[in-house]
């Protein structure tokens, strides 16, 4: 890429806002942020924990008693001598006396100092003894100072910890909430999907079972149509073996009066299937109407007077020519009026 | 924010490295980095050329990538907003895929104006109820409401109202005019 | 099947003792004829031109307003007055001979009369076959409304022979949209039922849909988007008076009487989606009845007053679903396709009708409630808005003809079906007015 040749246009842009510069510029402007941040972003030491600061309390020395020394005094010659020599021997004895009572001063001295010694020294050890159960007591204060510290601050630790936990616990249990309410969205969703498709089987089932019911019906028919075929020829038969015709005249007639009263029939449109209105008729041998009676209403008037309506309408029923046939089924019989295909 | 000196100077050094790969004469650019975003302007001799391809690395102009990126996003962006009609199926308020873009754009656009309002009309096919197509016109401006409200847009900006099949853009009873009619309009105030 | 052997036995076994007492020469043998189907078609009647005393009030004819009624119900086939042989108007002039070479069961004659201002009819009907008067009646009315006269008419003549009241004196109300140079017009009409006498009662740029009868027939209520959202507005058809009931955010729509004409069914969305409440229009406290995300719309009360049935799409597309009363848990009613909306249940209580889709059609049907079977009903391909007459006999609905919508009237079952005369522009959402005292 070196090599190539590069065509740029200027875009009059200053220099200081070159690529170049900007770069450096933010370089240093990091730069300086990192370090002015470096100071103020001291990491917050530690306080060292407290050093027990409990001084041994140093012992007195003992006072040196102060020595006592005697005092010599100088006597006249031999008077002095003997004096001194009384003197002397009393001073002896003064001096054994006191050399006792010195040596038992001493002796209490000493018994004192020695008194006073046990006595400072068993102070000392008091002292030492009370300075070191102060130690101790400054030492367990400052222990138990500590551990309350640390008590405080695990405390606030634990105590932070748990609003973290708690509050972590919370998001835990939004999200759990809101995961289990996806969830019953979901479920729910899926409820309905599952009813809808149990709806839609149902649907299925019933639309199969409708086609199973007009197969079925179908069948029948064609069942139906058969047994009708089958019938007619065994009428048919029969007639034939009993000779008797004025039977299959009789039914021939049947139909076409049947077929021409259906075509005259009007039913009202309040009409039920269960609804028959029963009359009964009389005809003359031309096929004439010569008279119609209801003899059982459907119980609807309108239903009853479509009957007698359709009845009175045919001009002619078509009926047997021959005499015997005709009186013997056609000068009076019974015609039923029930709708039995209402949509 | 507890930062040990360490973590700064790290810090520094990636920041350092974050604008390494800025352009500045005389330096290559890694053409993979442009690719598929940017539009070559004008291939013609005399003008700028982006992205890779025969050219090879990117040119330097006096205007830094982020700046000509941003404008070229934002055209692209106003040209998205150019569409205001969304489409739908038949029976469905479900927004197409196609339709995600332009509703982000507006979306995008609304939560930076928020004082910008606007109405989204929604609108069914002529065929089966008045009534049904009513209440489904309403669902599928809601379902672009919400759309655009999960995405930066604020509720007290849009105001929704279904016209059912009163009030068509096409008229007619062809598949053509039906799926035209079956839509939300957003209508800015 | 079984009742048809069943029925053949007893024949055979009587035909079988006839023969044997025949052959054996004496009495007569009963024979029984059933008849199970009647003729598929109209019924014949004949509407025979009044004779006139004093002068008419221009305008149609009272009996060719009485023929056109009988036609349009679907039931009847009346012929027309230039193939009558005579034309009768009192019995003595009946020569039911006639009538009956003529195919006619129904012969219709009378007399009008006018009295200052007012015209009486005197009016009778006969049944051709029995020979027999099975209505006489003498009626007037005002010069001026000589339709109504004609209606009632008809009324009478429809119960004499079919045993149900007669609809037509009802009253229809529905919209109509005239779009000119980019400008709609909505117009809300209420007209017989014949599509005559319209009057305006409502005039706006924005839609009106849905209007609704009360039970007593003085009020509509009605969805406007006068505001510039669907509102529901009850309208008090005597003294124009409205007033606006349902404007909650949302969706305001699909208003339906309670049979007490205390309150109303309605669809809002104020609570986030489409559901079904009730509003009682004294306080004007609406409570919610269906609650469901799915869009719950269209509700109507059953004949009994007891349930409601309403559209819903809560398994996917919108269906017909039941409550057996208000907030109980919905039954769906309708399987037969994927989109099934709009019920209008009849004032039997046995079948409620629907919008219906066949294939790529959208029909009318009906679903016959005790056995759950389902009817197509129209051969038309883009209807809506079914509505059924008060006598549960017929039923009007809108559907397109050359691109424009015109209100088309059926027999219930689907029988015979008579498109009202279109007025201009774009006629829809028509609504049958309940049969007033």
């Amino acid at each position: 890429m070196t090599g190539q040749e590069r065509e740029y246009t200027s875009t009059g842009v200053p220099a200081w806002k070159s690529p170049v510069a900007l770069s450096v510029a933010l370089h240093l402007l990091i730069a300086g942020v990192a370090l002015a941040g470096w100071s103020w972003s001291n990491p917050i030491q530690e306080p060292p924990p407290n050093s027990i600061s409990a001084r041994l309390i140093t012992q007195q020395k003992p006072e040196p008693s102060p020595v006592v020394e005697p005092v010599d005094q100088p006597d006249k010659e031999q008077e002095r001598k003997e004096l001194e020599k009384q003197k002397q021997a009393e001073l002896q004895k003064r001096q054994k006396e006191e050399e006792v009572r010195k040596a038992a001063e001493q002796k209490k001295l000493e018994e004192v100092k020695r008194k006073e010694q046990e006595r400072k020294q068993e102070q000392a050890k008091a002292e030492e003894l009370k300075a070191k159960k102060a130690q101790e007591a400054a030492r367990l204060k400052a222990e138990a100072e500590a551990k309350e510290r640390e008590r405080r601050k695990a405390e606030a630790d634990a105590e932070k910890k748990r609003q973290q936990e708690a509050k972590r616990k919370a998001e835990e249990e939004k999200q759990r909430k809101e995961e289990q309410r996806k969830r019953e969205e979901a479920e729910r969703k899926k409820q309905e999907e599952l009813a809808r498709k149990e709806a839609e089987r149902k649907r299925l089932d019933a639309e199969r079972r409708l086609q199973e019911q007009q197969l079925e019906a179908q069948a029948e028919q064609a069942r139906k149509a058969r047994a009708d075929e089958a019938r007619r020829q065994e009428q048919a038969a029969a007639a034939k073996a009993r000779e008797a015709q004025m039977l299959s005249d009789s039914q021939k007639y049947q139909a076409l009066i049947r077929e021409r009263l259906s075509q005259a029939w009007y039913p009202p449109s309040s009409a039920t299937e269960e609804m028959t209105a029963r009359l009964h008729i009389t005809l003359l041998p031309t096929g004439e109407l010569a008279s119609v009676k209801l003899v059982a209403s459907s119980g609807n008037t309108a239903f009853d007077n479509s009957a007698l309506g359709a009845v009175r309408s045919l001009n002619r029923y078509p009926v047997p020519s021959e005499r015997d046939t005709f009186e013997t089924y056609f000068r009076q019989f019974t015609i039923e009026f029930n709708p039995k295909r209402l949509r | 924010m507890k930062l040990s000196a360490q973590a700064k100077v790290i810090a520094l050094l990636f920041s350092a490295g974050l604008f390494a790969g800025c352009s500045t004469t005389g330096e290559n650019m890694d053409e993979g980095g442009y690719g598929s975003d940017v539009q070559p302007i004008d291939q013609d001799g005399g003008s700028t050329v982006y992205g890779g391809g025969d050219q090879g690395g990117i040119s330097s102009s006096a205007m830094s990538e982020d700046e000509r990126m941003e404008i070229e996003r934002q055209a692209e962006q106003a040209a998205l907003r150019d569409i205001t009609t969304f489409y739908f199926d038949f029976d469905t308020s479900e927004i197409k895929p196609e339709a995600r873009d332009v509703l982000m754009a507006h979306a995008r656009y609304l939560s930076s104006n928020p004082g910008q309002k606007v109405r989204l009309e929604g609108h069914g096919d002529e065929r089966g109820s008045k009534e049904y197509n009513l209440a489904l016109g309403e669902r599928r401006a809601n379902a672009v409401q919400r759309f655009l409200i999960v995405n930066g847009a604020s509720r007290g900006q849009m105001e929704t109202v279904s016209y059912g099949e009163e009030k068509p853009a096409v008229m007619g009873s062809t598949e053509s005019a039906w799926a035209q009619n079956r839509r939300v309009e957003l209508v800015f105030e | 099947m079984k009742q048809k052997s069943s029925f053949r036995l007893p024949t055979i076994i009587i035909a079988a003792i006839a023969v044997m007492l025949a052959a054996a020469g004496s009495a007569q043998a009963e024979l029984l004829i059933r008849i199970t189907e009647g003729a598929d078609s109209a019924i014949p009647v004949s509407v025979v031109p009044f004779a006139e005393n004093g002068s008419m009030p221009v305008g149609d004819k009272l009996s060719s307003i009485v023929q056109a009624d009988l036609a349009m119900s679907g039931e009847f086939r009346p012929l027309p007055p230039e193939k009558m042989l005579s034309l009768p108007s009192k019995r003595s002039d009946v020569y039911f001979r006639d009538w009956r070479l003529l195919g006619q069961r129904y012969v219709l004659v009378g007399e009008l009369t006018r009295n200052g201002d007012r015209v009486e009819a005197r009016y009778e009907l006969f049944d051709v076959n029995r020979e027999e008067r099975i209505l006489g009646e003498t009626a007037g009315a005002p010069a001026s409304n000589i339709r109504s006269l004609a209606h009632h008419v008809s009324d009478k003549v429809y119960e004499a022979i079919t045993g149900v009241p007669g609809a037509f004196s009802t009253k229809l109300a529905y919209v109509t949209l005239e779009r000119e140079n980019g400008k709609s017009r909505y117009r809300l009409q209420v007209s017989d039922i014949d599509g005559k006498r319209a009057r305006i009662r409502l005039e706006s740029k924005e839609p009106i849909l849905s209007p609704a009868w009360s039970p007593d027939g003085k009020k509509l209520a009605y969805v406007s988007f006068e505001t510039g959202k669907p509102a529901i507005f009850v309208h008090e058809l005597s003294s124009g008076q409205r007033t606006k009931v349902a404007d909650f955010p949302g969706l305001n729509s699909a208003p339906a009487w309670s049979p007490d004409g205390q309150s109303l069914l309605m669809t809002l969305s104020k609570d986030g989606n489409a559901e079904i409440y009730e509003m009682n229009l004294q306080s004007r406290k609406v409570t919610k009845l269906s609650n469901h995300w799915a869009i719950d719309t269209e509700a109507a009360w059953d004949s009994a007053g007891k349930g409601i049935f309403f559209t819903s799409d809560r398994s996917g597309g919108p269906q017909i679903y039941y409550m057996a009363k208000p907030g109980a848990e919905p039954r769906r009613i309708t399987f037969g396709s994927r989109y099934n909306a709009r019920p209008r249940p009849d004032s039997t209580g046995k079948y409620v009708y629907y919008v219906h889709q066949r294939d790529r059609a959208f029909t009318i049907a009906r679903t016959n409630l005790e056995n759950d079977e389902e009817t197509v009903l129209t051969r038309t391909e883009s209807d809506e808005s079914p509505s059924v007459s008060p006598n549960g006999r017929m039923l009007i609905y809108a559907t397109k003809q050359s691109g424009e919508s015109v209100l088309t009237v059926i027999s219930a079952d689907g029988g015979a079906a008579y498109s009202l005369p279109a007025s201009e522009g774009d006629v829809r959402d028509p609504a049958w007015g309940p049969i007033v005292r």
